[in-house]
C-alpha cells in the first residue's frame, strides 16, 4: 500500500504540474514566458506534452500493475473472510465489539438493527469449530465495553450449550475496495487502448463540398450547415446535414450533426465540432478573369500563374467597424463584410489591411476582391473502440464505492442464557462507534 | 426566454436567504459563547429556514431563466452553498451535532457572500451546455462539494478538540474523537462518491460535445487531482496511525483542493471550464 500511496502521491504531483503549464506549445513560447532555462527543462522532461510523456504512461502503467496485483492479492483473503463470517460458528460464543445482556425480544432487536436473514439453532450444534477459531479481525472497529457492564466471556468448549441467533449483513461491501480497483483499472486500460489505438480526423468544407475522410475509404459530403442564431445575436446551435459514402460497397447514410447530437455512421462518430467563415476569392490578371477559388479565415490561397504570390485571409469581420482597439465586428450578420487579408510575395510579407465587400485589392498586374461570405462547418471524425470498457471502468468504480461506502459488513448473534434472556453481541467493520451507539440505543427498547 | 419578474423575485430571496445565514451563524456562535443550549435548536431553524428560502431561490431562478441555473459562477456559487448548507443540515440532525453548525455557518455564508459578488446576469447557454447532462454533471458537483466541505469542517472541529478541556461546554456537544474521525469519513465518502459520478457524467457529455471524454482540460484534471488526494485519505485511514489527526489535516488540505477546482481553475487555468 506504502507503494500506491507514493504512486498515487507522484500522479498528484504530476498532473498539477501538467495543468499549471500550459501544454503543447513550443520551445520558443516556453522561453518567453518562463526563461530559456526552464523552457529547456520543460521541453527535456516533456513537461510540454506530460500527459503523453514515456514517463507518465510509466506511472499509470505501475498503476494498472499495482492495481491487478493489490486485487489478486486480496482476493483469497476476502472470500476467506466473507465464508468465516458467513458461518455462524465463527462468531457465537465470543465477544462482539459491543455487547448487551437481557434482551428479550433477540428477533425483534435483529431486525431493528437491519438483520432481517436470522439464523436460528442450537449451539451444541455448531460442533468444535469454536475452539479452532482464530482472532476476530475486525479491521477498523475498537473494543466496546458492554451495556450491561457484564461483558461477555469467550465461551468455554463446556457452556457451549442453548439457543442461538446469527446473522451477517452487508458481506458484499467487503469486495467494495476490490470491485473499485477493478473499475479503476478497466478505466485505464480502456482510456490507454482509445488513446493508442483510436483513428481520428477533422474535416472542414461547405455545403455541397465533397471530402475523403483520413484514410477511412469513406466519403463525406456537407448536405447543409446552419448557424442558429437567437434574437440577441448569441448561437443556439450549430447543425450539418452530413452524408458519407463507403466506396466499398457503395452504401449510402446520411444524418443530422449538431453540438452535443453526434451521429454514428459506418463504425465511425460524426462531431459538429467547430465553425468559421469562407468567402469566394475572385482574381483576374490585367482585367481577364484568372482564377475563382474559396478562401477560408486563417488560410491562404496562391495564385494561380505565380504561385509564391500568396493571399492569405487572416480574419473576416461580417460586421466590420474599425473600433478603438482595431478592426472589429458588431454582429455576426454578414451586414457589412470586410477582409482582413496580408499579400506575401516569397514568403516576404508586401502589405496587411481590411478590404470591404465592395473594394478591390490591386497587386500589379492581379486584381483580388472578395465575396460571398457564409459560414463553413468543422467536423470531427473519430472511432474509439475502447470507449466502452473506459465507460463500463467509471460504472465499476461507482459500483465499487457504493459497496464499500453504504454496504458496511456487520454481524450480530445472539446466545440464550439460562433465565430466558439473550446476550447480544455484534461487530462492524467499519460502523465502529457510531454502529456502537445505534447498538446501545437500539438495545435499549429490547431489553 | 428569460422572464425578469422571476429573476427580480430570486434577487429578493437570494438576499433574505443570506441574511437568514448570517444570523444563524451568529446565532451558533452566541449558542457556543454564552453556551446557551436553547440557541442551537434557534439556529438550526434559522439555518433551516434559510435552506427552504434558498431552494425557492434557485427554482424561480431556473424558471426566470428558461433552464437550469448552473451554468455560470454566480449560480454554481449559490448553489455551492446550496449543498453545503444541505450537506451540513443532514450531519447537524442525523448526528446530533449542533457545533458542527457552528463551523458550518461561516464556510457557507462565505460562499454565498462569494456568489453574491458574481454578476448575476442571465446569458443564454451556447451550444455545448444546452445538454441534459449538465443537470446531472453540476448537482452531483454541487453534493460532492457539499459533502467535502462538512468533511473540512470537521477536520478544524477534530483539531479544535485537542484543546478542548473535559466537561467543558464544548467537549459535551462535540463528538469524542473517535466519532469525529468516522463522521469525517463518511462526509468524505459522499464527496467522493459524488466526484465520481460527477467525473463519470461530465466525460459522457464531453464525449457527445467535444468528441473526446477526456482531454486533460485543467478542470478535469483538478477534478482528478482532487479525486486521488481523496483516494489517499481513504487509504492512510487503512493504514494504522493515519486515522485521527492525520485524517483531520488531509481533509483540511483536501478541501483545498476542492476550492482550487472550484475558483482557481476557472480563474488562473484557461480551459474548455472557463465559462463555468
Amino acid at each position: 500500500m506504502q507503494f500506491a500511496i507514493g504512486l498515487l502521491l507522484v500522479l498528484t504531483a504530476a498532473c498539477t504540474v501538467g495543468s499549471v503549464i500550459t501544454q503543447g506549445q513550443s520551445y520558443e513560447a516556453y522561453a518567453k514566458l518562463y526563461g530559456e532555462r526552464w523552457a529547456g527543462a520543460i521541453m527535456a522532461l516533456q513537461l510540454d506534452d506530460l500527459f503523453h510523456s514515456w514517463w507518465f504512461i510509466l506511472l499509470s502503467a505501475f498503476l494498472c500493475l499495482n492495481l491487478l496485483l493489490c486485487n489478486l492479492i486480496r482476493m483469497p483473503s476476502i472470500i476467506r473472510i466473507m465464508k468465516r463470517e458467513a458461518d455462524p460458528a465463527a462468531s457465537v460464543g465470543k465477544t462482539g465489539n459491543v455487547s448487551v445482556a437481557g434482551i428479550r425480544d433477540v428477533d425483534g432487536f435483529f431486525k431493528a438493527m437491519g438483520f432481517s436473514k436470522i439464523l436460528s439453532g442450537d449451539r451444541k450444534d455448531l460442533g468444535g469449530l469454536n475452539e479452532s477459531r482464530e482472532p476476530d479481525e475486525a479491521a477498523g472497529t475498537s473494543k466496546d465495553e458492554s451495556l450491561s457492564g457484564a461483558a461477555a466471556e469467550t465461551a468455554g468448549p463446556d457452556e457451549r450449550k442453548g439457543s442461538f441467533r446469527f446473522s451477517v449483513r452487508n458481506t458484499a461491501g467487503l469486495w467494495g475496495a476490490w470491485v473499485c480497483h477493478l473499475g479503476i483499472l478497466l478505466l485505464i486500460l480502456g482510456f490507454g487502448l482509445g488513446q493508442a489505438t483510436k483513428q481520428e480526423y477533422t474535416v472542414y468544407g461547405l455545403p455541397g463540398d465533397s471530402m475523403p475522410v483520413g484514410d477511412t475509404g469513406c466519403v463525406l459530403t456537407i448536405d447543409s450547415f446552419e448557424v442558429g442564431l437567437r434574437e440577441d445575436d448569441t448561437v443556439e446551435q450549430y447543425t450539418a446535414g452530413i452524408t458519407v459514402r463507403r466506396p466499398s460497397d457503395g452504401a449510402l447514410e446520411s444524418a443530422e450533426i449538431s453540438v452535443n447530437n453526434p451521429a454514428s455512421i459506418f463504425g465511425m462518430r460524426y462531431y459538429q465540432n467547430s465553425t468559421g467563415w469562407a468567402a469566394d476569392i475572385h482574381i483576374t490578371k490585367n482585367g481577364e478573369p484568372l482564377q475563382d477559388d474559396v478562401i477560408y479565415a486563417g488560410d491562404y490561397v496562391r495564385v494561380a500563374d505565380m504561385p509564391d504570390l500568396v493571399i492569405y485571409l487572416n480574419a473576416f469581420y461580417p460586421d466590420y467597424v474599425l473600433g478603438e482597439s482595431g478592426p472589429m465586428s458588431i454582429s455576426s450578420s454578414p451586414n457589412n463584410p470586410a477582409y482582413l487579408y496580408s499579400v506575401y510575395y516569397k514568403n516576404q510579407m508586401l502589405g496587411m489591411n481590411a478590404l470591404l465587400q465592395s473594394e478591390e485589392l490591386t497587386i500589379d498586374d492581379y486584381t483580388v476582391t472578395f465575396g460571398n461570405p457564409r459560414n463553413y462547418t468543422l467536423i470531427q471524425v473519430k472511432r474509439d473502440r475502447f470507449t466502452f470498457l473506459a465507460l463500463i471502468g467509471g460504472l465499476v468504480v461507482m459500483l465499487g464505492l457504493i459497496l464499500a461506502f453504504y454496504l458496511q459488513e456487520a454481524r450480530m448473534w445472539a446466545e440464550q442464557e439460562s433465565d430466558g434472556t439473550w446476550t447480544v453481541h455484534a461487530i462492524s467493520r467499519k460502523g465502529g462507534v457510531l454502529f456502537g451507539d445505534r447498538f446501545r440505543e437500539t438495545a435499549e427498547k429490547y431489553l | 426566454m428569460v422572464n425578469e419578474s422571476f429573476l427580480q423575485i430570486e434577487n429578493v430571496l437570494f438576499t433574505v436567504t443570506m441574511l437568514l445565514y448570517f444570523a444563524a451563524m451568529i446565532i451558533y456562535f452566541v449558542f457556543v459563547a454564552a453556551q446557551k443550549e436553547k440557541l442551537a435548536r434557534i439556529a438550526v431553524i434559522l439555518q433551516g429556514a434559510g435552506f427552504v428560502l434558498h431552494t425557492i431561490a434557485l427554482i424561480t431562478r431556473g424558471i426566470g431563466a428558461g433552464r437550469l441555473p448552473l451554468t455560470n459562477q454566480y449560480e454554481f456559487a449559490t448553489s455551492f452553498a446550496w449543498g453545503l448548507c444541505l450537506v451540513s443540515l443532514v450531519f447537524v440532525l442525523r448526528y446530533k451535532f449542533n457545533v458542527l453548525g457552528t463551523f458550518a455557518a461561516p464556510v457557507i455564508f462565505l460562499i454565498i457572500g462569494y456568489a453574491a459578488m458574481q454578476s448575476k446576469d442571465v446569458h443564454e447557454l451556447m451550444p455545448a451546455l444546452r445538454s441534459n447532462w449538465l443537470g446531472f454533471h453540476v448537482s452531483t458537483a454541487i453534493i460532492a462539494y457539499g459533502g467535502f466541505g462538512v468533511s473540512f469542517v470537521l477536520g478544524i472541529i477534530f483539531l479544535l478538540r485537542e484543546y478542548m478541556k473535559d466537561q467543558s461546554f464544548l467537549d459535551r456537544h462535540v463528538p469524542s474523537k473517535e466519532k469525529l474521525d468516522l463522521i469525517g469519513y463518511r462526509s468524505v465518502a459522499l464527496g467522493l462518491l459524488f466526484l465520481t459520478f460527477t467525473i463519470l457524467t461530465g466525460a459522457i457529455w464531453a464525449e457527445r460535445a467535444w468528441g473526446s471524454y477526456w482531454s486533460w482540460d485543467p478542470k478535469e484534471t483538478w477534478s482528478l487531482i482532487t479525486w486521488i488526494i481523496y483516494s489517499i485519505y481513504l487509504h492512510l485511514r487503512i493504514r494504522r496511525g493515519w486515522s485521527g489527526k492525520a485524517a483531520a489535516i488531509f481533509a483540511v488540505a483536501g478541501f483545498i483542493a476542492v476550492l482550487f477546482t472550484y475558483i482557481g481553475v476557472n480563474t488562473l487555468l484557461p480551459g474548455v471550464h472557463s465559462y463555468a
